[in-house]
């Protein structure tokens, strides 16, 4: 019966398309996909059973389970086999019903198309002379004849509105309108006469339309389609309020039979260089092909063939039109086919076309398998090669065009290559990205449905490095030094695409295996009025690298050996110019070089390298200086550089240090210092004689043990006269004792002997090593080599007796507790997943970098430890680092940072969970139970729930609390990366600016705070990070004093205003060298007047006015932080105060007078210092201006927090 | 002299010239059950106390009205409360920590007389004669604190250590002896330890779980499974309601995504 149906339906919906197939082709899905288990959207029979059979099973409660029917079972084994699980199923499902097309479109689009093919047919043969809008195109114009005449064929809907795959939110509706063969003479074809006329075609129809009553109200603008400057489009947005979400664009097209197509092959010339008014000596070499060009004009000359094909193929197959939509979905979240050189999703649908004609696409298959099919074909597609649609080409034809173009996909003429604007490294990059969607979806851990679909990957996000050529002379110098003339014809003079292929070409020599590839990103152009002159586009590039790890940060660049190949060595040195040089080498070889870097040199100096490359290149071959272009790497490290106030010099003077430390140097380049010492330490620990056990396991647990400490380390600890230990830094080592029966059995006892032995160790190391130590309530304190560790005990009985109980049969159970989860974590979890991070780190060396920025962030942004566990951090940009991410793991720090403003902007951290598989040593069960709990019991867990695979029982609540973050804070953080990240984007993205200052990311607003404490500032010491100066005050003068080891006053007084206080205020500071403390009272309500209950009386006072009521008083609580503050703050001001003073005072005011030149000059000369090796790359920080100036104030206010 | 639902209201000053005081909410404690740490007509209850007041301060203060047994903090007012503060606090060698809350108090008089003159009070000033705050806060008690309880002295540690495990290896040796006697009590049970002839096995949860599953096992293995037509029939239905289940689970999933409006990837 379903098949008499699809009959008479396919026979009604005709040539056209089916949106409507919603209501009536019900029966039509179903006998579609009867094989492959996804069943439709449009099948609402099945969906609506279960419940149904559900409800009488329950209601008949006679145990008696309703015989399930065919369909059902089949649809339940199907999911379990096809799908990972139902809820993937399903979540395609819903995507694909909020995708489809309303009906309210469909029927209007269809009146637009019936209205506007009346209004072609009323056109009438006439001169161009009195149109009186502007030509949208931009040539030298030679004045041709033109006469318009009616087109023959009606408008015809193109491209996806044909395919009833129109793609939210602003649906572009495609129509092609024919120009008749009658307006071209026979040599129409030469010197984009073809071109101008359809241009002049277009204008006329404009003109007309705008003339007309139908159309009267509408907005009229051209555009080019995809920023191709030969093919200007009408946009026209209609008036009534459809128009919000749809436009119709127009394209002028011509009849295939108008030109001879043998005339447009690859290797034809149909620009001569004449037009340009250029010679070409025609006996020295033949005129140059003009394949781009050729292919432009075929694209219109194919239009209806190929229009037909598509059709042919999707019209009707509601599962085709599904499993397009969601390519489309794919492919628009990775901004892949964007702009001239966009792989748009027309391809898409012709390569889906191809895979039905090749029998790899089966007419059932479910939309889920052409999605699915799609990828893996395309992932192990090579175009290059060539492939075509055309049923009698030939290997021989495919070969021949292939030498013309980078990518090759033939059409069904065989004449026109879909792909010929596409360049080779955005073909690769989409066989990638579908290479991953393939992996993630036999992933069978995760549900990778939100990766694929729903989160948005703006390309910017997935390079590392960012070329920036803009400046307009930048761009005509470009294009006249190039060397390849030929391309001026072929691209018809358009510069982009010339730009795009020099540049690529001479980069990916330069820089080789140190790049996997080279990608465009461009912008879509914006449409003009219809009254203006056409825009010249192209005038920019935009382009960027995808570094490999591997390579791309070796310091030297081996040419070939000068006796063996003299004529290669030659070529090298022209290629380098006067940074080749001829090195012998160890294995005796005498070869041209370049060398980029020393060896020895911090990491973040390496990863300059291939921006000093490109710079060298460019300015080697196009003579372009370093202002001329934009080089965007790494801009951010500066925020964990060391301060240059702190003078490195001094510090080694005092101690007398053996190592040599550079003045400028960063966390980062610190940290393996630090782990040479700790190895020292260990390697002394083991080696201790006659302890009464033996030390098995040592293992450090602060970050800096796995590259995240964010806060430079230097060995400055000192021991003073009396004893007392003062450090920066307190660096945590748990150390674990062979087995033993004899320890107590007792809390008390077992912490009394933990005690005992670490007195017991640090005698020895004292006596043994000669380093001094000191015993605290936390462990052990021991200095060697100016670096402070502390070391603790673990021992497991310790966890096992605070679990102990005894329930009342008087059987001991274990019970988790905090106390005990919290031991767990610091002594038994944190150091495997410590040694997974510093073996992430070894393998991807930007990880460690990206923590610090991303440190160095949320610490600007007032978001301190307390508010936020700097573990979830270290965790998040660690699952950033995971494979599932993209394709390549990005190399370069800065990228990674906008990647975690990404996942902290976008994520929906209700709904998921963030978990890190090290080793893969979860099975799919035990991820499935996680989530499972996760999702039926997400209240127990908490805001951000992370989990590692080391976490065992407590997965998921072992690195966040319902305090760290909490749920206003996690908000907090989500809104400040959105905002950081759209700032990002538009200094990024745009054609104007510079790449954003530290400063202007790195510094919080100081809007929405009531209060402001000021701190002495002489009792905290100064951050020995860069500084990028206080939101409240301006700068004063650092100070560097080390406090006592182990103590953090600041956040030690904060962690009890806290927990007092926090029902009435919020607590704000920057963790590192902030010295004011910010203060936010909680909304008016909580201060209001209440009545008496003894159980919510805290810090209330009875009301004046009313005797039986209480009420809670910001003055008294004001009090109290005075009182808590005793001797450590200097005053209490509002933020308008504070304002104000600075406006008032032209020189800034300071805690304690300084002479204005003195500092002038301190805080000029480190300036100059650190700028020096970075000069040129950015106008970084400049703490004149900041210090005067009203600052620039880019963060949000953080009032949303309340 | 203002009075709140029973309760005396006297504002709490640090200093003498003290303007925004915090209020102190006093009376007799009274309850039906009555605590033997807190003696009826003797015990004083105080609410609202700040977090920063010290049960020290407090009983300098109260002194002048009779001798003061003692002074008890609790979150809440509650039988249990008291216990729950102190928990962990005396147990040598651990870094447990009085919250820093809000709290109420217990002043325990050992004259009854002493709250009659305790209530006549007009503020409760926790500063000496010579106008000096009791109670010590900001950078004094961080120094304190730090000089008192996180830096130990090896030395005396160890003395410390030495006392202790002396005293625990004597009651381990008691509670062993114990162990070894096993003579029946009063009712004749006899207390079982984990060594002698007699030994138990030992009363831990996993242990008991172990026996109780080895049980479980062995009836299992006795029965039949999927071997009568009805059992095979009934797997059947019982793998069909579990698919459906699971379906259901996960449409209602979706449902719950679908309110939050996850499916618009744009």
């Amino acid at each position: 019966m379903n098949k008499t149906k699809r009959k008479q339906q396919s026979n009604k919906v005709a040539l056209k398309r089916d949106y409507k197939s919603d209501s009536d082709s019900d029966g039509d899905a179903d006998a579609l996909s009867t094989n492959d288990g996804f069943v439709e959207p449009e099948q609402k029979p099945i969906i609506s059973k279960p419940p149904q059979k559900k409800k009488k099973y329950k209601d008949n409660e006679t145990n008696k389970v309703k015989p399930p029917t065919i369909e059902e079972m089949k649809e339940l084994r199907d999911t379990r086999n096809l799908f990972h699980s139902n809820l993937f199923k399903l979540q395609v499902k819903e995507m694909l019903e909020e995708l489809h097309l309303k009906s309210k479109y469909t029927d209007y689009i269809d009146k637009w198309l019936e209205n506007f093919t009346t209004f072609t047919e009323q056109l009438e043969d006439g001169l161009m002379d009195r149109c009186q809008l502007e030509v949208p195109l931009h040539l030298h114009k030679k004045t041709i004849n033109f006469i318009f005449s009616k087109p023959e064929q009606p408008p015809q809907l193109i491209g996806a509105a044909s395919q009833g795959t129109l793609l939210q939110p602003n649906f572009i509706v495609d129509i092609a309108l024919e120009m008749p063969k009658k307006c071209f003479e026979k040599d129409d074809y030469l010197n984009l006469i073809y071109d101008q006329k359809r241009a002049l075609y277009l204008a006329y129809v404009t003109d007309k339309m705008k003339s007309s009553s139908i159309y009267r109200e509408d907005q009229f603008a051209y555009n080019y389609y995809a920023n191709n400057p030969l093919k200007p489009v009408l946009e026209l947005t209609p008036f009534a309020k459809i128009g919000k979400h749809l436009k119709f664009r127009l394209f002028i097209t011509a009849p295939v039979e108008t030109f001879r197509l043998g005339r447009f092959v690859p290797s034809n010339n149909n620009i001569r260089p004449i037009l340009f008014n250029d010679e070409w000596n025609l006996e020295e070499q033949p005129l140059p092909s003009t394949q781009h060009y050729n292919a432009n004009v075929l694209f219109d000359l194919t239009l209806s063939a190929n229009q037909s094909l598509l059709n042919k193929s999707f019209q009707g197959r509601r599962n085709f039109q599904d499993g397009l939509l969601l390519l489309k979905v794919w492919l628009r979240q990775r901004q892949l086919d964007v702009g001239f050189s966009g792989f748009s999703s027309y391809i898409l649908a012709m390569y889906i076309v191809h895979l039905n004609q090749q029998r790899v696409l089966h007419q059932s298959s479910s939309s889920y398998q052409v999605a699915r099919t799609v990828w893996n074909q395309l992932a192990n597609s090579d175009w290059t090669k060539g492939i075509s649609l055309a049923q009698q080409a030939t290997q021989e034809q495919l070969s021949f065009v292939v030498g013309f173009y980078d990518v090759c996909f033939m059409d069904i003429t065989g004449h026109y290559n879909l792909c010929s604007n596409v360049p080779l490294a955005v073909y690769k990059r989409v066989r990638e990205e579908a290479k991953l969607a393939v992996d993630l979806l036999n992933d069978m851990k995760i549900n990778s449905f939100s990766y694929i679909f729903m989160q948005k990957c703006p390309l910017y996000t997935r390079v590392d490095n960012i070329l920036k050529i803009t400046k307009a002379t930048s761009v005509q110098q470009l294009l006249l030094l190039q060397n390849h003339t030929e391309m001026k014809y072929d691209y018809a003079n358009y510069g982009y695409p010339q730009m795009l292929k020099t540049l690529t070409d001479l980069l990916e020599k330069g820089l080789a295996q140190r790049i996997h590839g080279i990608i465009p990103l461009e912008t879509a152009v914006s449409p003009w009025s219809v009254d203006s002159k056409a825009p010249i586009i192209g005038q920019s590039i935009q382009l960027g690298l995808i570094l490999n790890p591997e390579h791309a940060y070796e310091v030297l660049d081996r040419g070939p050996a000068s006796q063996d190949d003299d004529e290669g060595a030659a070529e090298f040195r022209s290629f380098w110019g006067d940074k080749s040089n001829l090195r012998r080498f160890q294995d005796g070889s005498i070869c041209e070089a370049v060398v980029w870097a020393a060896v020895k040199d911090s990491p973040a100096k390496k990863r300059l390298i291939v921006k000093d490359i490109c710079l060298h290149l460019l300015e080697h071959h196009f003579k372009l200086d370093k202002d001329d272009v934009q080089f965007i790497a790494n801009e951010l490290d500066i925020v964990y550089k060391l301060s240059p106030w702190f003078k490195v010099n001094k510090l080694m003077d005092k101690t007398k240090m053996k190592e040599e430390l550079d003045q400028n140097t960063d966390s980062e380049a610190l940290t393996p210092n630090v782990i040479r010492c700790y190895d020292e330490l260990s390697r002394q620990l083991h080696g201790l004689n006659d302890l009464p056990l033996e030390i098995v396991s040592i293992s450090g647990v602060s970050p800096i043990f796995r590259y995240c400490e964010s806060q430079p380390v230097l060995p400055q600890t000192r021991l003073l006269a009396n004893r007392r230990i003062h450090t920066n830094h307190v660096l945590r080592v748990v150390i674990q004792l062979g087995q033993s029966g004899k320890w107590p059995n007792e809390l008390a006892a077992l912490r009394a002997l933990k005690t005992a032995f670490l007195i017991e160790i640090g005698e020895k190391l004292k006596e043994q090593c000669h380093l001094n130590w000191s015993l605290t309530s936390e462990g052990l304190l021991i200095i060697k080599r100016g670096y402070c560790f502390l070391i603790e005990l673990a021992h497991s009985k310790e966890s096992a007796l605070l679990k102990q109980q005894i329930n009342e049969r008087g059987i001991t159970t274990y019970v988790d507790n905090p106390q005990s989860r919290d031991l767990e974590r610091r002594h038994y979890i944190l150091p495997k997943v410590s040694g997974a991070l510093h073996s992430l780190h070894q393998s991807h060396s930007a990880y460690g970098p990206t923590v610090l920025i991303a440190k160095q962030w949320l610490a600007s942004q007032l978001i301190d430890d307390g508010l936020w566990s700097p573990m979830a951090t270290e965790l998040l940009v660690a699952y950033l680092y995971q494979q599932r991410h993209a394709p390549f793991i990005t190399a370069a720090p800065q990228t990674g940072f906008i990647r975690l403003l990404q996942l902290m902007s976008l994520s929906d951290w209700q709904g998921e969970l963030f978990l890190l598989n090290f080793n893969n040593s979860w099975e799919d069960q035990q991820i499935a139970d996680l989530e499972h709990s996760f999702r039926s019991d997400r209240e127990s867990y908490p805001p951000l729930a992370l989990a590692t695979s080391y976490d065992q029982q407590h997965a998921g609540r072992l690195w966040t609390t319902d305090e760290t973050p909490n749920r206003l804070v996690l908000n907090h953080v989500s809104k400040l990366a959105r905002h950081a990240l759209e700032l990002i984007e538009t200094n990024l993205m745009s054609k104007s600016l510079q790449f954003l200052r530290p400063a202007q990311l790195f510094r919080a607003s100081n809007e929405g705070y009531d209060l402001v404490i000021q701190l002495k500032p002489e009792l905290l010491a100064n951050s020995l990070n860069y500084d990028m100066g206080s939101p409240f005050v301006d700068f004063g003068q650092p100070n560097f004093n080390l406090p006592l080891a182990g103590q953090d006053r600041l956040a030690h007084i904060v962690a009890h205003l806290r927990s007092a206080y926090s029902d009435y205020a919020a607590f704000f500071y920057k963790p590192h060298g902030g010295k004011e403390l910010a203060i936010m009272w909680k909304p008016p309500n909580v201060f209001a007047p209440k009545a008496f209950k003894v159980n919510e009386l805290q810090a209330s006072t009875p009301c004046v006015g009313n005797r039986n009521q209480v009420q809670v008083s910001r003055d008294t609580l004001l009090e109290d932080f005075k009182l808590l503050l005793k001797d450590f703050y200097a005053r209490i001001c509002t933020t308008e105060d504070l304002k104000r003073e600075q406006k008032q005072h032209s020189k800034p005011k300071r805690y304690f007078q300084i002479n204005p030149k003195q500092f002038e000059n301190e805080s000029m000369k480190p300036k100059k210092q650190i700028h020096k090796p970075t000069k040129a790359k950015t106008k970084t920080i400049n703490t004149k201006k900041l210090k005067g100036k009203k600052i620039l104030l880019k963060s949000k206010p953080i009032k949303a927090l309340v | 002299m203002v009075e709140i639902e029973g309760y005396k209201v006297v504002p709490l000053r640090m200093t003498p010239d003290a303007k925004h005081c915090h209020s102190i909410y006093m009376r007799e404690h009274f309850i039906r059950l009555m605590d033997p740490n807190k003696p009826k007509g003797r015990t004083l209850f105080l609410l609202n106390i700040p977090p920063y007041v010290t049960e020290a301060s407090l009983k300098v203060f109260f002194k002048q009205f009779g001798k003061v047994e003692s002074v008890q903090f609790a979150a809440k007012p509650g039988r249990e409360e008291t216990i729950k503060w102190y928990e962990g606090l005396d147990e040598p060698f651990s870094n447990v920590k009085a919250p820093f809350i809000f709290k109420v108090a217990y002043v325990v008089f050992e004259k009854g007389s002493s709250i009659g003159k305790a209530l006549s009070i007009e503020s409760l000033d926790l500063f000496n004669s010579s106008q000096e705050c009791l109670i010590k806060t900001g950078m004094e008690l961080w120094h304190e604190e730090y000089e008192q309880k996180y830096l130990l002295d090896p030395e005396a540690t160890k003395k410390r250590i030495k006392l202790y495990m002396a005293g625990y290896d004597k009651r381990e040796r008691a509670a062993l002896e114990e162990a070894k006697t096993s003579e029946a009590d009063a009712d004749g049970w006899v207390t079982v330890g984990k060594e002698g002839r007699n030994a138990g096995f030992e009363q831990k949860e996993s242990v008991i779980g172990r026996i109780e599953n080895k049980l479980a096992k062995d009836k299992k293995t006795k029965e039949l499974k999927n071997f009568y037509t009805f059992q095979i029939r009934e797997s059947k239905m019982q793998n069909i309601v579990e698919m459906r289940k699971k379906f259901e689970e996960d449409k209602r999933k979706i449902e719950l995504l679908k309110q939050s409006r996850r499916f618009k990837p744009f």
